[in-house]
């Protein structure tokens, strides 16, 4: 039998392997564009999806041959009608009061307890990272109900209670009228039930947000901090001083996830407030609101419902786009800093 | 003598600055946590009653236990669909999160484009936001006559239908495999997040290692890539599991919410300890399976 590529040059066989080559990379390439495309029209749909139906107008639903440019337009009314449902300004006002704030708290007091995980060795430290764990597994769903109940007369270990019951005794044996005396306020319903978890280090996926400090502190270097000890700096001015502004990396990383989670919860403040709610609880009643106020259902024929329903998700997600597009790119360069190994 | 006595010294003053650190976090979990999670429990075994001050308590056993399982014909159905959706989305949503932050970690033009487009769900997926897409594309809407509906937009079902001579049935699951689809590619947004940070702290010299070896791209996503990610692959599962768990649009979880904000404390309790029992079962062995045959054959 004849070989065919006998005649074949050393050279021209070498040039043919590397057109191979270029010829896979080629094709993964495009494989890797297709892929990547397709997945970000999946990711781009609802986005497109959601302006289109804000601006239709009733009669447009009907029209199935036209998808993408509605043939009537309806922005004013549809718009009007959910500033109105979601008492826009108000919502965002009490949602930066409250969750925003919530957000900042939270993204403080997690840093100093991630740092004093990553710098100090103390005694059960093993327990508290299982415990760190235990707090990430148990989703607050589950100590939502108590929390309410206790937040009606919170108290610590009945230190509160023990002072209160002390005081009014106090006052029962001077004759004097001291029943006013309150250590155990009830905080349902103002903004302490959102804070003061945040403060705490508890709030929402705090845990998470503690493991993300702990393993970026634990990459630091310790020799500017150790030098700073060395000239007689405390622990929180060496803190606060050295290893805070090195950090700007694990702040965004931090801050991003946490502002997110708060902007979207309508779990916790759904349950704690009754009155000045944020967006996110505004939203999650617009669907009763429609109904009472002008007899829009989504489901029985009346497609303006989806109108101002997509109209309304807008204007929720519309303050964190804006955040996201300033911060965009320090945040994308910050993932690539900040050093999870798990 | 004394450099040894002081270095105790030292260690010592460490431990109690560490203590001074984490102290507000001790007193929250105390607050928050572990006082909260026993009274769950335990109103899960009573009989709730919102008065005016506070709640009262009449213990009742197994009661609420009782209720929902034997009684209440639905909770099961609920358990089940709950349960299985937690099932099939875990593993799907960590290996397409793996794969995009793979892939988003290379280099290649656009990437930051891309990156910023694959976050965004990280902003918007997370709430009520997906739910009402979710609710408004629904069949009601399609059934209305009116055009709309996730799958109906992207391809018409109908026409797919006549098209390939398929039936009802069968038209039914393509549409809801779409759904399906969006609903999945809309969880991956923080697992991305976090498998790409995971993915730039392995150090590059590894790869540069396997390479001088002769190592092919599979071989050093299995005896690099994967066991220098096995610890965060751990953090995202279990992240994941809680995201699932606590999912709005599960139908227990709906149920859950629903009774608690109309004070039924007892039964709702019952109903959310007895579905996290059955999740920890679950990631219980998730996880241990993972630290004992993943983590351990790497580490070893």
């Amino acid at each position: 039998m004849k070989n065919p590529f006998k005649n074949v040059s050393e050279a021209d066989r070498l040039r043919a392997l590397r057109y191979a080559k270029v010829g896979t990379s080629l094709v993964y390439s495009l494989f890797r564009y297709a892929l990547l495309i397709s997945i970000g029209f999946i990711i781009i749909y609802p986005l497109l999806y959601m302006i289109i139906t804000s601006v239709m107008a009733p009669e447009a639903f009907n029209n199935s041959t036209r998808v993408w440019i509605p043939t009537n337009f309806n922005i004013k009314d549809n718009y009007e009608k959910t500033l109105e449902a979601l008492d826009y300004g108000a919502g965002l006002f009490n949602t930066f009061k409250l969750e925003v704030v919530s957000a900042l708290l939270e993204v403080a007091v997690c840093a100093i307890i991630g740092y004093g995980f990553a710098r100090f060795n103390f005694k059960g430290k093993k327990i508290f990272t299982g415990i760190l764990f235990l707090t990430i597994l148990v989703p607050d769903m589950m100590v939502l109900i108590p929390r309410m109940v206790n937040y009606s007369n919170i108290d610590f270990l009945f230190i509160g209670r023990g002072i209160e019951a002390a005081v009014h005794g106090l006052g029962k044996l001077f004759g004097a009228d001291w029943s006013a005396f309150d250590m155990t306020p009830n905080i349902v319903n103002t903004g302490w039930t959102l804070w003061l978890p945040s403060l705490l280090g508890v709030g929402l996926r705090s845990g998470v947000l503690i493991y993300i400090y702990i393993q970026f502190f634990s990459g630091l270097p310790r020799e500017l901090e150790e030098a700073a000890w060395v000239d007689g700096a405390g622990p929180f001015k060496t803190f606060i001083r050295i290893a805070v502004p090195s950090s700007s990396v694990v702040f965004i990383t931090v801050l991003v996830f946490s502002l997110i989670w708060h902007w979207n919860d309508s779990l916790l403040s759904g349950m704690y407030l009754t009155s000045d709610l944020p967006l996110a609880s505004a939203l999650s009643g617009i669907e009763s609101y429609m109904v009472q106020k002008w007899g829009i259902y989504l489901r029985a024929g009346t497609p303006q419902g989806a109108s101002i329903l997509m109209a309304a998700c807008i204007l929720f997600i519309t303050p964190m786009l804006i955040f996201y597009m300033f911060i965009q790119r320090g945040f994308i360069e910050s993932i690539d800093r900040v050093g999870i190994t798990g | 003598m004394s450099k040894l006595k002081k270095a105790k010294g030292i260690e010592e003053l460490k431990s109690r600055y560490g203590l001074m650190f984490i102290l507000p976090w001790i007193i929250g979990l105390i607050i928050f946590f572990f006082i909260p999670i026993i009274q769950s429990i335990y109103y899960s075994f009573c009989q709730v009653v919102v008065t005016s001050d506070g709640v009262k308590t009449t213990w009742v056993g197994l009661d609420n236990y009782n209720e929902i399982l034997n009684v209440d014909p639905n909770y099961e159905k609920w358990l089940e669909e709950s349960i299985l959706s937690f099932a099939y989305s875990l593993p799907i949503i960590l290996v397409l999160s793996l794969i995009l932050a793979m892939m988003l970690n290379q280099k290649f033009r656009g990437r930051i484009f891309f990156r910023a487009l694959y976050f965004l769900p990280v902003i918007i997926a997370t709430g009520k936001v997906m739910s009402y897409i979710f609710t408004t594309t629904d069949e009601d809407l399609a059934s209305m006559g009116v055009s709309g509906g996730m799958a109906a937009g992207m391809i018409s079902v109908e026409d797919l239908t006549s098209a390939l001579n398929m039936g009802p049935e069968i038209a039914e699951f393509v549409s809801q495999a779409i759904n399906n689809i969006f609903n999945l590619i809309w969880s991956c947004g923080i697992q991305i997040v976090l498998f790409l940070a995971g993915l730039q702290s392995i150090p590059a010299s590894l790869y540069e290692a396997s390479k001088v070896e002769g190592a092919t791209k599979w071989e050093e996503f299995w005896f690099i890539t994967f066991p220098m990610l096995s610890r965060i692959t751990l953090l995202v599962g279990i992240f994941t599991m809680v995201e699932l768990f606590v999912n709005e649009r599960a139908p227990l979880v709906e149920q859950v919410y629903g009774k608690m904000r109309g004070g039924q404390y007892d039964i709702s309790s019952a109903m959310i300890w007895f579905y996290f029992l059955i999740a920890c079962v679950i990631m219980g062995i998730a996880i241990f399976f993972f630290t004992k045959f993943v983590m351990k054959r790497y580490e070893a």
